[in-house]
């Protein structure tokens, strides 16, 4: 594990904030005058945490998402970065993970995982030599020559994230990254995200539907509304980490996922 | 009982398919005008050899420009057109018409502007060839995931390496289907352009041979064109799978199991 604690250079201390969203709103133009998605969002994600958004679907979360990664942009009010906007992708900063593992299919796992890397012209020789230390970081030793095609839902996944961890950003950006697994699948990669999380000391922003995963994943949990979508609760998980299946059967766990299912109904 | 594998089949049905033709018209129910023996062909064909290498050359060389021009010109345009969405809406629906007019109605104005050698040829053929080309390339580009694109951004790539590492590798086998097609169609429009009007070639002697009732010359030219044709097929798959390791995986997996479900489904109709 000796290279991947060389490779985390956290910017920015715990307890400041990494990522800021400062009253944004959003209007999509649609053929019959402007829908608004989002509106007068404030939220800020410490140094550090696991932050999950959960909310109907379409109630905008990911055009959140896409905002902080400097994919889209916010007709109102501005989102700072450690302290800057991101007003284009910097990989230097963000790392995103999308939904369907969008994985280049002409590329083996290796070369997936460094294609980051050669889009800034990194030299071979460090390439292999960070991507190689990314693939066994996920627990795929040995599959770097294979195909996206000869490997499993849940190992795509997998490659997913070693290629958003390659640049090595501080924040990552996470898109219901597991929403197309089976529940199994889910649980494990869940968990693994869970493990490679504390040993880089990443600051995660997380979108998911499922409650259960959300609970379990997160620091805190931002609740929004269907469209146009606000923040109406924000709930602090205070289980210990590390987190262990055990605690989904706890009282504890069970209250938290409730009060999220409350809010979420109540906003549909 | 087990089934023999279908290439094993396949090729049994061409050896009974060369020895029919061999020893049918031997036996007389089929007069020699009709069908020459295979032997007969083969032996014209050796007979000629020159006469038959020099007009295969000539053939060769105008399939060879104008798939050149069909390729070429096709990637480009159907790459702007793809790309464009404005010159999408407005041309696509122009030249997909056009792929459905027989182009072959215009081969006597080709003759008329290019003379009846070789580059009318090769214009007629190129344009055959191009429409297919052009109209793959176009949806190729048009159908990309746009995660890919949006993955890459979010990895900070820039327009020129959107272009080059991801929209180019990700349209490649769309515009290699098209290739394929393209290809065939320029070696068709050739061969139809130097039966009709030409002074050299393999179609030009098949069309030659025809107008003075020498039919085992007529099928000694089809013999050399189906050879063609065959060659320039196995050709462009042998490419392609190089090309396109990721996607004819997949393929093969369908084709399988496609296979093996008309496997099951024999045994149960007989």
């Amino acid at each position: 594990m000796q290279h991947v604690a060389n490779l985390s250079d956290v910017r920015g201390r715990v307890g400041e904030a990494a990522i800021e969203v400062d009253r944004v709103s959003h209007v999509y133009a649609g053929p019959e005058g402007g829908v608004p998605a989002l509106q007068d969002i404030s939220m800020s994600v410490g140094v550090g945490r696991f932050v999950v958004i959960v909310g109907p679907s379409g109630c905008g979360k990911t055009s959140l998402l896409m905002m902080m990664a400097g994919l889209r942009h916010q007709t109102e009010g501005r989102i700072l970065c450690y302290g800057r906007p991101i007003p284009n992708p910097d990989p230097e900063r963000v790392g995103v993970i999308f939904q369907e593992a969008s994985l280049f299919p002409w590329l083996s796992t290796l070369d997936n995982i460094e294609f980051p890397l050669s889009l800034r012209g990194t030299p071979r020789e460090e390439r292999r030599r960070r991507s190689q230390a990314m693939l066994s970081l996920v627990g795929l030793d040995g599959f770097g020559a294979r195909y996206p095609h000869e490997l499993s839902g849940g190992m795509k996944q997998r490659v997913s994230i070693a290629r958003g961890l390659v640049q090595d950003p501080p924040v990552l950006l996470m898109d219901e990254p597991f929403a197309a697994l089976d529940e199994q699948t889910r649980m494990t990669m869940g968990h693994e995200l869970l493990r490679i999380w504390s040993t880089t000391k990443k600051t995660v922003v997380f979108i998911t539907h499922s409650l259960t995963e959300a609970v379990y994943l997160a620091d805190e949990v931002l609740v929004m509304s269907a469209r146009p979508g606000r923040i109406i609760d924000h709930i602090q998980v205070t289980l210990p980490r590390p987190r262990t299946y055990e605690m989904m059967a706890t009282d504890v766990f069970g209250r938290l996922r409730d009060r999220i299912w409350q809010q979420i109904r109540k906003a549909d | 009982m087990r089934w023999p594998a279908p290439s094993t089949v396949r090729w049994a049905m061409l050896v009974v398919l060369l020895a029919l033709w061999e020893f049918v018209p031997t036996t007389g129910v089929i007069p020699e005008l009709f069908l020459p023996a295979l032997s007969k062909t083969l032996y014209v064909l050796w007979v000629d050899k020159h006469i038959y290498f020099a007009a295969l050359l000539v053939t060769l060389y105008e399939v060879a420009l104008s798939m050149l021009i069909a390729c070429g010109l096709g990637i480009l345009v159907g790459a702007v057109v793809g790309g464009l969405a404005v010159l999408r809406n407005l041309l696509l629906p122009i030249f997909s018409s056009l792929y459905a007019v027989p182009i072959v109605i215009l081969y006597p104005i080709f003759t008329a502007w290019f003379g009846i050698g070789s580059q009318s040829k090769i214009a007629f053929a190129g344009i055959y060839g191009f429409f297919p080309v052009m109209l793959s390339t176009a949806a190729g580009i048009r159908t990309i995931d746009p995660q890919f694109v949006l993955a890459a951004r979010s990895m900070g790539a820039t327009l020129p390496q959107l272009i080059t590492r991801v929209i180019i590798p990700a349209s490649v086998p769309t515009v290699f289907a098209g290739l394929r097609l393209g290809g065939a169609l320029t070696i068709i429009g050739v061969v139809v352009a130097e039966m009709l009007t030409a002074s050299a070639g393999i179609g030009y002697l098949v069309t030659l041979n025809r107008t003075i009732l020498d039919s085992p010359r007529v099928f000694a030219g089809i013999l050399a064109i189906l050879v063609l044709s065959i060659a320039y097929y196995m050709l462009a798959r042998a490419l392609e799978s190089r090309m396109v390791v990721w996607q004819s995986a997949g393929k093969q997996t369908r084709a399988a199991s496609r296979d093996a479900q008309v496997a099951v489904a024999a045994p149960a109709a007989a």
